[in-house]
């Protein structure tokens, strides 16, 4: 700024002292180049048009989300909410690198079924940014799950004594049901050898596992976001833990429609449910993670269990 | 946020520069700067060289340490920059000249200041500084340009510029690059907005009196001190025309001399005499003649031409009969060739930067070089200068009057004139004013006269003024306003004999005048109480006003615009169109196979009446199609089911499927059905049941008839 106030005096003492017509011509064509470096980038970035190619249906909070987008216009896209670090899209030079990837980081999880962005544009001269705040739909909507906590132990339920022993298979294998042809992704421990040698094509062992009491989750979410925060990225930590035990889970939360009960099959359907979750009771306990344990055949790693 | 955050945060380093590109940019500029300074001799080219040496290698040292500068640097840079500064000032401060000795110094500061500036830029902020520095050398330079030329450095630099602001956005935008439709309209947008500041503003007005530029030129000397070099062809003037390249060498107009002969005027040529870079356009008048002989006018032997001795700027002492007041205007004016050793000026000059140690001043206002004014000469003058309205003019009345004797000099005539008299009289009979008067002679003058240069010379003993208002009144501008002022003289108005030169061709670039030889004029001058010696020509209408850079410029673009032969422009338009209408069409033209059947499955609907809705897929619209031809046609869907298989299922078919599929789409028609068709399906040839959901391809890598021809 001061180097241009500078320029600008010199410019007047020497055109008020000279009258020259070349002095003024070049005055002029550093004031349209102004102009355009100005006003240029403004045009730009009002008719810049940022489309998203696509974006995954699922994130974490904390981590990486990639969203390939599409612009006919080189701008500075500043994801803001949810918000990512800075990135350049559109077109480039042929040598630089294609990255026409925006990167969003949630910070805290939540539904999002569209994403603000701040594109900025320089063009042509980079004199001026400016910066427009557009809202771009997404295909679909961004499910992000919270932070995975810690998990919390569940509850056991008192021994009454009664009942038969339990065969407890190894929570990876279950029970040997049949056997049944190949399929790409099948662990290769369970190739069943004989039945393959008998019927000439490779088949592996079907398992099964037995039917167990699922554990339910309820997710009371306090007001305070923070807080709340806190609170799912526990329910996630336990939920996790109860899965990667075989264990089957229904979650319990209340969602903007009204207190919700499911089974979670998976941690993505768990975060799903968890992102959706809002403060409120969901079946009236007090706040925070509770989890009522059925029988589960075989604990993982301690801390949850029957 | 206080000042000093404000400060902080300006001040705060920036990231590195990586780009080399933009490094070399904005060095081009630099460079095109100093050399377009050095050819207008504001620095040395031994000195702008070694500035360039040193600025490239300071460039290349600046990007090799631009991620870490040492300190030193920054040391350097200050104390060069404020040494560079201090010099500046104490230059400038001390008694000068001349607009040069601002000037130079302030070319060897920022050359100064670009060197050593060169040694720290790390970052793009401080390249920018690089590139407004040019700008400001370019300045500098444009200053004292006064011709085309400097106009090759001028778009040498804006290239420069432009690469380096292109660069500058390349670099900002991690690696953007601007295409080619898009610089161009960059370009244009710069261009034409520049054009519409030029084109808007008025022509720069010089309204500061720091100094001004005065050179001695190749001129040469005189020979008698105080004598008009014009005087010395006095003996041959009247058996030979003027001449540019006459022995007398003064612009080749035979009037700037001690005498001035109306009865001959040579033809002058179109040589360029002078560019004055001035104010307004006024008469540039070069002296004035006050004795009337019947033929030729003579310089009044009352009126001597005295010495003044003084430095630059000469204090001129106020012409007799002319107003101590008036608006200033600052002529400077650049010789170009040889002319006479007569400074010339507009009204009243009151100032004068001249690269001598005396003048000689008449008591008219004439000012006489002691030196030969030729190619190179460059004097500048301040005149005071008033421009009553007619209004003003009319209601002139001052208890200022002439003194006595020169009262008398101004009226004199040779013999009474009873006819010019007797004219005079009865055209201004009903005038009551000395302006109504003038304007009504000169209205006479106007009506009842030709203008030509080419006329016989008088007879020997005629008198000018007879012959042309009483014979056949055709003549050149020193016999029109020889009897203008005869004229005047005669009904007792003090009127007197002016020789200079009008402004000629004004170049809104250069911001000059271009005063040519056969600029070279005469015209009256009329005495009016209170305002002086007023200017008035009666053989052409001069333009008064102030012409702007953009009426100047629109003029010359419509006059260039109007000699355009119509026929080549209107051939060369409508190649253009043709070319523009086969390019649209061709990229408006279906890029794969899929399209190509989408498009003709339409054009058959449009045909039969149905066009396609925007709701619609190709799948029902086709469907609708089928229903109308009847209820057993079923070419449509058929057809639209490959083209959707195609796009959607990835299933496209070899390419001799394609071609059958185009074919059947294109011989393939819409009949609604009739009573007479309504038994048999309709929609054109059973189609081939092989090409149904043949093939796999991705609609975007089709190719249509043409790829595979």
């Amino acid at each position: 700024m001061v180097a241009s106030v500078l320029i600008v005096g010199l410019w007047w003492l020497i055109a008020h002292n000279a009258g020259s017509g070349w002095v003024q011509l070049l005055g002029d064509l550093v004031f349209g180049a102004l102009l355009i470096g100005v006003v240029g980038p403004f045009v730009i970035v009002t008719r810049a048009r940022i489309s998203l190619d696509s974006a995954p249906g699922d994130g974490s909070a904390g981590l990486p989300v990639p969203l390939r987008v599409a612009s006919r216009t080189r701008l500075r896209v500043r994801p803001v909410e949810p918000p990512g670090p800075d990135v350049f899209v559109g077109p480039g030079r042929r040598r630089a690198a294609a990255d026409d990837v925006v990167t969003l980081v949630p910070t805290g999880r939540g539904v999002h079924r569209s994403v603000t962005l701040d594109i900025a544009s320089a063009a042509p001269f980079a004199l001026q940014w400016w910066t427009r705040r557009v809202r771009v739909p997404l295909p679909s909507a961004l499910y992000v799950a919270p932070r995975c906590g810690e998990a919390q132990p569940v509850p056991r339920r008192p021994d009454d004594g009664t009942g038969d022993m339990v065969e407890q298979p190894r929570a990876a294998e279950g029970l040997p049901r049949g056997a049944r042809p190949y399929e790409p992704g099948d662990a290769r421990r369970l190739v069943h050898w004989r039945s393959t040698a008998h019927t000439g094509r490779l088949m592996v062992r079907e398992v099964e596992r037995p039917a167990a009491e699922p554990v339910t989750v309820t997710v009371e979410l306090p007001a305070d976001a923070h807080a709340a925060e806190r609170v799912a990225e526990g329910a996630l930590g336990s939920v996790v833990r109860l899965l990667q035990g075989g264990v089957p889970v229904l979650l319990a939360t209340r969602e903007p429609s009204g207190p919700v009960l499911g089974s979670v099959p998976d941690r993505r359907s768990a975060g799903r449910r968890l992102a959706r979750a809002v403060a409120g009771t969901s079946a009236g306990t007090s706040a925070g993670t509770s989890a009522e344990g059925g029988d589960v055949a075989s604990p993982p790693e301690g801390g949850v269990g029957p | 946020m206080n000042i000093i955050d404000v400060v902080r945060r300006a001040n705060q380093p920036g990231q590195p520069e990586d780009s080399i590109r933009l490094r070399l940019a904005c060095l081009a500029a630099v460079v095109v700067a100093i050399a377009a300074c050095a050819s207008l001799g504001e620095i040395a080219w031994t000195t702008a060289s070694g500035a360039m040496v040193l600025i490239a290698g300071g460039t290349a040292f600046s990007h090799a340490t631009r991620a870490r500068p040492p300190g030193w640097v920054k040391v350097l840079v200050a104390v060069g920059a404020t040494a560079a500064c201090v010099w500046f000032f104490h230059t400038v401060s001390s008694p000068s000249g001349g607009i040069t000795s601002v000037i130079n110094p302030l070319t060897i500061l920022l050359v100064a200041v670009l060197v050593v500036h060169s040694f720290h830029v790390p970052t793009r902020r401080d390249l920018l500084f690089t590139l407004g520095a040019s700008a400001g050398l370019m300045a500098v330079g444009g200053a004292l340009a006064i011709d085309l030329r400097f106009g090759l450095y001028v778009v040498a630099w804006a290239c420069s510029t432009l690469w380096a602001l292109t660069e500058m956005w390349t670099s900002a935008s991690g690696g953007g690059r601007i295409s080619a439709s898009g610089l161009v309209l960059a370009l244009v947008a710069t261009s034409t907005a520049a054009a519409g500041v030029f084109l808007a503003l008025p022509a720069p007005v010089v309204s500061s009196r720091v100094s001004f530029i005065s050179r001695a030129g190749s001129g040469g000397s005189i020979s008698v001190p105080g004598s008009l070099a014009g005087d010395s062809g006095t003996a041959a003037q009247l058996s030979r025309a003027g001449s540019t390249t006459s022995r007398i060498r003064v612009g080749g107009y035979l009037g700037f001399a001690g005498s001035l002969n109306t009865a001959l005027r040579g033809s002058l040529g179109n040589a360029l005499v002078m560019q004055v870079r001035a104010q307004r356009p006024s008469y540039w008048v070069g002296e004035t003649f006050d004795t009337w002989q019947g033929e030729s006018w003579t310089e009044s032997a009352s009126v001597p031409r005295r010495p003044l001795r003084e430095s630059s700027p000469f204090l001129l002492p106020i012409p007799v009969g002319d107003v101590p007041f008036g608006q200033s205007d600052l002529q400077t004016f650049y010789v170009e060739s040889q002319t006479a050793n007569l400074v010339f000026h507009a009204e009243s000059a009151g100032e004068l930067w001249f690269p001598a140690s005396k003048v000689y001043v008449a008591g008219d206002g004439t000012i006489v070089s002691p030196l030969g004014l030729g190619n190179g000469s460059v004097y500048t003058v301040d005149s005071q200068v008033t421009s009553p309205t007619p209004a003003q003019l009319r209601a002139a009345d001052s208890p200022f009057a002439l003194p006595a004797d020169v009262q008398r000099r101004e009226v004199q005539l040779p013999h009474p004139y009873p006819r010019a008299a007797a004219l005079a009289r009865s055209v201004t009979a009903n005038d009551t004013t000395t302006y109504d008067k003038v304007q009504s002679l000169i209205r006479w003058i106007g009506a009842h006269t030709h203008y030509s240069e080419n006329i016989p010379p008088l007879p020997a003993g005629a008198d000018t003024v007879d012959e042309f208002l009483f014979g056949n009144r055709v003549g050149f501008c020193e016999q029109i306003s020889t009897s203008l002022a005869v004229m005047l003289r005669s009904l007792g108005i003090p009127a007197r004999e002016a020789v200079g030169y009008v402004p000629g061709s004004y170049n809104p670039i250069t911001d000059l005048y271009q005063v040519h030889a056969n600029d070279a004029h005469a015209w009256v001058q009329v005495w009016f109480p209170g305002y002086g010696w007023q200017n008035f020509d009666p053989t052409a209408v001069v333009p008064l006003s102030n012409p702007s850079p953009g009426s100047t410029a629109l003029h010359d673009i419509g006059s260039a615009l109007r000699r355009i032969p119509p026929v080549p422009v209107v051939v060369v338009l409508a190649a253009t169109g043709l070319v523009v209408v086969v390019v649209r069409r061709r990229r408006s033209r279906p890029a794969t196979w899929a399209e190509r059947v989408a498009r003709l499955t339409e054009r058959a609907g449009r045909r039969a009446g149905r066009p396609r809705r925007p709701s619609e897929t190709l799948g029902e619209y086709a469907a609708r199609l089928d229903e109308l031809a009847g209820p057993a046609a079923v070419t449509w869907s058929r057809l639209a089911a490959s083209v959707e298989a195609s796009a959607y299922g990835w299933h496209d078919p070899p390419p001799s499927t394609q071609r059958a599929l185009i074919d059947e789409a294109r011989r393939a028609r819409v009949r609604p059905r009739t009573g007479a068709d309504r038994a048999a399906p309709v929609g054109g040839p059973a189609p081939d049941a092989s090409l149904v959901g043949a093939g796999v391809r991705p609609a975007g890598r089709g190719i249509d008839e043409g790829d595979e021809a």
